[in-house]
């Protein structure tokens, strides 16, 4: 797999999400009212992947592990800091996700699951507060597209390294011969 | 030093028959270490290419069960290549015309293969 530059995928992924510092801010304040009901997403998250025949596999037998990483993640959501720990972190995430075989649209399914159990909760917590609601509805989304986005560019980045570990098996070539192959053919 | 023995051994190995156009010996990493090639040939992609159509073609005779790969031959409508190892390290190959005599180009070419491998 290549160097992976966190730093600039952080910057990257911030600027594409605009999870901003303020927005950043914004989670960790509300994350003192949010946390005492942070159960109910993962609770929500999990019933619907239930009834998703797809996700079976993937969850049977191992509810409550999964419960418990996933609650885990979105504390560290709303606490932050988002940064490159952090950034590192959903990077060998999404790589882990390779490993296990999981399809590359569960990222993207998960994130909006998640999405919309956060608009049932915020919306709650913050009934009489319309324009807290909006910002604090905002940042969600920004961190957890952040989050997505880390996790898909580990993903395609561990797909394709995986498929050349298959290549290269099967071919018996090596990787220099294959780097210098590729080198080659560069231009 | 090395070079300029395997370029004699090429120059050599062109020279045994008209019928052979170019030849180059590649590192099994696919870099070039000596070529007598057409200026319109890329000497990194031939290098490459012959290096990596050897390595699946060691593959191949493996998985088909025909033992231990001598040589890989390649026709086409110009002509043809042929590679074969030169000991443990590095290939030869050679391009040929279309209506070559492969046999004696084939005892050319693992002459040629003994020699080289004898110099890496």
């Amino acid at each position: 797999m290549k160097e992976v530059d966190f730093d600039k995928l952080m910057s990257y992924a911030r600027a594409f999400s605009r999870y901003t510092a303020e927005r950043e801010a914004i989670l960790v304040e509300a994350s003192k009212d949010i946390m005492p009901r942070l159960a109910e997403v993962t609770d929500s998250f999990y019933a619907t992947l239930q009834t998703i025949p797809e996700a079976q596999p993937f969850i049977e037998g191992r509810m409550d592990a999964l419960k418990g990483t996933h609650h885990q993640w979105l504390q560290g959501v709303l606490k932050g800091p988002c940064d490159v720990n952090y950034t590192e972190a959903m990077y060998k995430v999404g790589a882990v996700h390779v490993k296990v075989n999981l399809p590359v649209e569960f990222m993207a399914g998960g994130t909006c699951l998640i999405q919309e159990s956060f608009i049932t909760l915020v919306t709650d917590i913050y009934a009489d507060d319309p324009a807290r609601v909006k910002s604090v509805l905002e940042a969600l989304n920004a961190a957890l597209g952040f989050s997505l986005m880390v996790m898909q560019e580990s993903y395609q980045q561990s797909s394709l390294a995986e498929e050349l570990e298959k290549f290269l098996a099967i071919t018996g070539m090596s990787r220099t011969l294959f780097n210098n192959l590729a080198e080659a053919y560069k231009s | 030093m090395r070079a300029d023995l395997l370029n004699s051994i090429l120059s050599d190995l062109n020279g045994s028959s008209a019928d052979i156009e170019a030849s180059a010996v590649i590192s099994t990493d696919g870099l070039m270490m000596a070529a007598m090639l057409p200026a319109n040939l890329d000497e990194d992609r031939v290098g490459a290419m012959g290096a990596a159509m050897l390595s699946l073609g060691d593959r191949t005779a493996q998985e088909l069960a025909r033992g231990q790969l001598e040589q890989v031959l390649i026709k086409g409508d110009n002509g043809y290549v042929l590679m074969t190892h030169a000991g443990d390290e590095a290939v030869v190959a050679v391009l040929a015309k279309p209506e070559s005599r492969l046999g004696l180009i084939f005892l050319d070419v693992k002459r040629a293969a003994e020699a080289i491998a004898k110099t890496i």
